[in-house]
């Protein structure tokens, strides 16, 4: 701890800054009780009735099954693309080594409006593949990104000497990744999947104008914003809100909790 | 007894083969979902469109059409004074909490960490729903500042204007632009501060000649992908905006899809990118140190 | 059996080049089975590259490597009867202490009853007794150091390769465990090949020892020899800090010292063949140097020089002195004697017969 020291201000400052991060999902999640049918303040009576009678919807639920069904999907496409891809350039020489990062990074950075139209242009020369494939498609290659660059960094932090290890003990490519290097990033693995999953179950636009008449539950919310929205979206928002929050929260304290453990090491 | 033998032989070729087989897929993935789609944006750019059929041609007609529409000018500069806007917006508020969460939250600060980010994680559509919840003309803030007494009739502003859309981005951004400040300040050695203030350097002087450009590395990247991000978002824009103001994002999107007019949503789509790789040429130098310290 | 070499591990000319700098340059050993041998030599001068070529890490720009007199270029690590004990150990954070020894049996297939009857028996080898089930991130840097030690020998590999294996611990367990790798080594009468830049280590446990500088083999003798024939001035100066002059060799086998006022007799073996007018250096031991007021009788060879400091380390004293032109001596003599005053002049002396030559 150093003297530059701020007294209260700087707790206080940033009590604030979590108010405001936190804000909208307190209000998204207290007007999912609201009974009113337009919500608002003052809330006057709560109920629980908006959560069954999102369930009960069927297009509803069901636009969220395809966002799970489809997301799931992405998250495993992207990670396995990404884990092998993510070892060889952390551990091998690689040529043109910057020109292969810069094509992993590219998505992250490119807007994905730019993404989504050229996908549709160059889905016109398949347009069997509009709707649920494009949008695995379309949202593996931008979470794979995302995947590769976690991981790479994951396996630069790897030891090395316990891949020699193994190896010099007798096992082979195959069998060292197996029983050595799986097992030891195997967490970082789940939180990239998870971290994946949630990216991909989230985004909007490049689904939007890939998914013909397929509904995610993003492009679901999406429409109803356009018209009278019912609370049942906020019920069914606050639902996946708070799952999304605990299942990011807990990826990256996973991840967290990992690095510090190699450190300590 | 030679263990050697037990152990069973694999071909070289195939032992030589393994890196470029772990590469290649993610490689071609990239290049067919990433860089076609970006290549075929520039492509279509050129070509013409006549009565909705796409006509390959060459021609920078589409280039010079933006140049004539004010329309698209307007939507143009609104998106980047929004973005740089936002981006100054959320340097100014990320920067205490970056510094409080590096220097001043002890064991905490993985936590806190966590927690900044975890709203960026939540579908953007749902984020934007419930800002309209609070923007809205009987929506929270109005309803608790009419309460208060703070105002008489509602302000009605706070939606569907540039300033919803500013409040939905720099709340989108804002964690974005911890992350690298967060890195950048953890790496500054309190020695460092410490050593400014024996020297009687004030608080303030400590500040502005030490933690800032010490920090400056984190503050250009976050800047940068916050102008980047910002430039192209389209979620939060038609959303929160409105439609009286368009930003550049929904004119190409309006092109596009609306309008039918790919060539001509393709060539602004061209101009979005030219500007933010012209955004991320000019920052490279501090991607790289940055990248560089925090070993990414 | 067929004829098998005596070598367990043959290097001929084996060199280790990246970019525009050599690691390993030309380097050629022949390591006999169950000979402890280790390699010696300053930081960055090629020890762990060595290293790595015979276990497969590294492959050699040129040159071959033979393990039982069979190269084993083409051979990945995994197919060569190598075995090393790394540095940070590399234990599996993720399998028990009985799980790591048994590791590399298992890659072997050998049947489970076997394993576990071998992984007991290596817990005993290095008294590890009980401790088959304890987590490795629980064990103690000696006790890790053992697991690792154990996990390599329990393949019994043609070649055990140590790379700074004892270099993460203190002074007092590392002692204790060059003893215990001493024993094994004897016991089991495996083939070591150990990396080190502690020359009393290296003196202490091997057989032979390799001395490397800058990626060349400087010389590959037995401790005493490396001690009393150095083969060049860098070993003489690596191994024992020995004191050295520039000399010349006059007619008649006399040696004259540029710097000293000395000249010495000496015999054919102590010359080495070399002939009238070649540049040499005297290698002067500290230890052979006797200081005092007056010289022994049979210390042929005598300076005079002022006495510039003296160290106590326990039963040695160590006196450093200069020569009126500048040149600085270095002797080491027993506590119990007197010890000479600092700034006074003494007389540095030694026997002549104890000097050795080295190219200059
Ligand atoms: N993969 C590599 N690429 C480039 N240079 C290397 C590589 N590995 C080793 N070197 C260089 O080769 C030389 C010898 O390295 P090596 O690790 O064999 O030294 P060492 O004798 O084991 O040193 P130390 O005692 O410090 O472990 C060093 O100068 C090193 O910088
Ligand atoms: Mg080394």
């Amino acid at each position: 701890m150093n003297r530059l020291s701020f007294g209260w201000t700087l707790p206080a400052y940033s009590v604030l800054l979590y108010a405001f991060l936190y804000l909208p999902i307190v209000v998204i999640v207290l007007f999912a009780f609201d009974a009113k049918a337009i919500p608002g303040l003052p809330i006057d009576a709560f109920t629980t009735d908006w959560f069954s009678a999102s369930l009960g919807d069927t297009r509803l639920v069901g636009s969220l099954l395809t966002s799970i069904r489809l997301a799931l999907m992405a998250a495993v496409l992207s990670t396995a693309l990404a884990m092998p891809a993510a070892m060889v350039l952390a551990w091998r020489p690689v040529r043109m080594k910057s020109l292969v990062l810069c094509l992993v990074l590219g998505p992250v950075v490119l807007p994905q409006l730019v993404l989504g139209l050229g996908l549709v242009v160059l889905f016109r020369a398949a347009p069997d593949l509009i709707g649920a494939p494009a949008i695995v498609l379309a949202h593996t290659t931008m979470t794979s990104s995302y995947a590769t660059l976690m991981l790479y960094s994951r396996f630069l932090g790897f030891r090395r000497s316990y891949i020699e290890a193994a190896m010099n003990l007798g096992a082979d490519e195959f069998t060292t990744f197996r029983e050595v290097v799986l097992p030891l990033v195997a967490p970082s693995l789940i939180a990239v999947l998870l971290l994946a999953f949630t990216d991909a179950f989230g985004e909007f636009v490049v689904a939007w104008f890939l998914a013909g008449f397929t509904e995610t539950l993003p492009i679901a919310i999406w429409t109803s914003l356009r018209q009278v929205i019912s609370p049942k979206i906020y019920a069914l928002s606050a639902l996946v809100i708070l799952v999304t929050l605990f299942v990011s929260v807990s990826a990256q304290v996973w991840i967290l909790g990992q690095s510090r453990r190699e450190c300590e090491s | 007894m030679s263990a050697a033998h037990d152990i069973p032989r694999r071909r070289p070729l195939l032992r030589a083969a393994l890196p470029a087989a772990g590469l290649l897929p993610l490689v071609l993935w990239q290049i067919v979902f990433f860089v076609v789609p970006v290549a075929l944006i520039f492509g279509v750019s050129v070509w013409r469109t006549q009565s909705y059929r796409l006509i390959p041609a060459f021609t920078f007609d589409n280039y010079i059409a933006i140049f004539a529409r004010p329309a698209i000018w307007r939507a143009l500069l609104l998106s980047v004074e929004t973005a740089a806007f936002v981006t100054v917006a959320c340097a100014v508020l990320a920067f205490p909490v970056a510094y409080f969460i590096a220097k001043k939250a002890g064991r905490w600060r993985g936590l806190l960490l966590v927690a900044v980010i975890a709203p960026f994680w939540i579908s953007i559509v749902m984020r934007v729903a419930a800002w309209r919840l609070l923007l809205g003309e009987r929506g929270v803030i109005n309803q608790v500042a009419m309460t208060l007494g703070l105002t008489d009739a509602p302000m009605s502003f706070l939606l569907y204007s540039p300033v919803s859309t500013a409040i939905g981005l720099i709340y989108a951004y804002l964690p974005l632009y911890v992350l690298p400040l967060y890195a950048a300040i953890s790496n500054i050695h309190d020695n460092w501060i410490e050593a400014a203030l024996d020297l009687n350097a004030s608080p303030a002087r400590t500040f502005f000649e030490v933690i800032l450009p010490l920090s400056a590395p984190g503050l250009v990247v976050g800047a940068v992908f916050c102008f980047v991000f910002g430039l192209g978002e389209f979620v939060t824009p038609a959303l929160l905006g409105g439609g009286k103001q368009l930003m550049f994002s929904q004119v190409i999107q309006d092109e596009f899809q609306r309008r039918l007019d790919w060539p001509s949503g393709a060539a602004m789509a061209v101009v979005l990118l030219v500007l933010v790789f012209a955004a991320l040429a000019l920052s490279m130098k501090w991607i790289r140190r940055a990248s560089g310290e925090t070993g990414l | 059996m067929t004829e098998r070499s005596p070598n367990a591990v043959e290097l001929r000319a084996v060199s280790k080049v990246y970019g525009a700098s050599a690691a390993v340059r030309d380097v050629s050993m022949e390591i006999a089975r169950g000979a402890f041998v280790t390699i010696l030599g300053p930081s960055g001068c090629g020890k762990s590259t060595l290293l790595r070529m015979i276990s497969g890490f590294v492959t050699p720009s040129s040159g071959d490597v033979l393990i039982d007199g069979v190269s084993v270029l083409g051979a990945a690590p995994y197919e060569r009867d190598t075995a090393m004990v790394f540095q940070d150990y590399a234990l599996f954070p993720h399998r028990t202490v009985a799980q790591n020894l048994a590791f590399g049996l298992r890659m072997r297939r050998i049947a489970k009853d076997e394993i576990a009857r071998r992984v007991e028996a290596m817990l005993e080898l290095v008294n590890l007794r009980g401790f088959g089930d304890r987590r490795v991130s629980q064990m103690s840097g000696g006790q890790a150091q053992r697991v690792a030690l154990g996990r390599a020998l329990i393949v019994r590999p043609a070649v055990l390769l140590l790379d700074e294996p004892l270099g993460a611990l203190d002074l007092k367990l590392r002692k204790q465990m060059q003893a215990e790798l001493k024993t094994i080594h004897r016991d089991l009468g495996l083939t070591f090949v150990a990396v080190t830049h502690d020359q009393e280590e290296a003196l202490t446990l091997s057989d032979r020892i390799a001395v490397m500088n800058g990626g060349a083999l400087e010389q590959f003798d037995t401790p005493e020899n490396l001690y009393r024939r150095p083969a060049t001035r860098f070993v003489a100066d690596f191994v024992g800090n020995a004191n050295l002059f520039d000399a010349r060799i006059g007619g008649g086998g006399r040696v004259a010292a540029d710097s000293l006022p000395l000249t010495l007799d000496l015999s054919a073996a102590q010359r080495g063949g070399r002939g009238e007018g070649t540049r040499v250096a005297l290698v002067v031991r500290p230890e052979t140097i006797a200081v005092g007021a007056a010289a022994p009788a049979h210390h042929d060879c005598r300076v005079e020089a002022r006495v510039d400091e003296i160290m106590f380390s326990g039963a040695v004293q160590q006196i450093t002195g200069h020569l009126p032109d500048g040149t600085r001596l270095t002797a080491h003599q027993s506590a119990a004697l007197p010890a000479p005053e600092r700034g006074a002049t003494a007389i540095f002396s030694w026997p002549g017969q104890s000097v050795w030559l080295v190219d200059g």
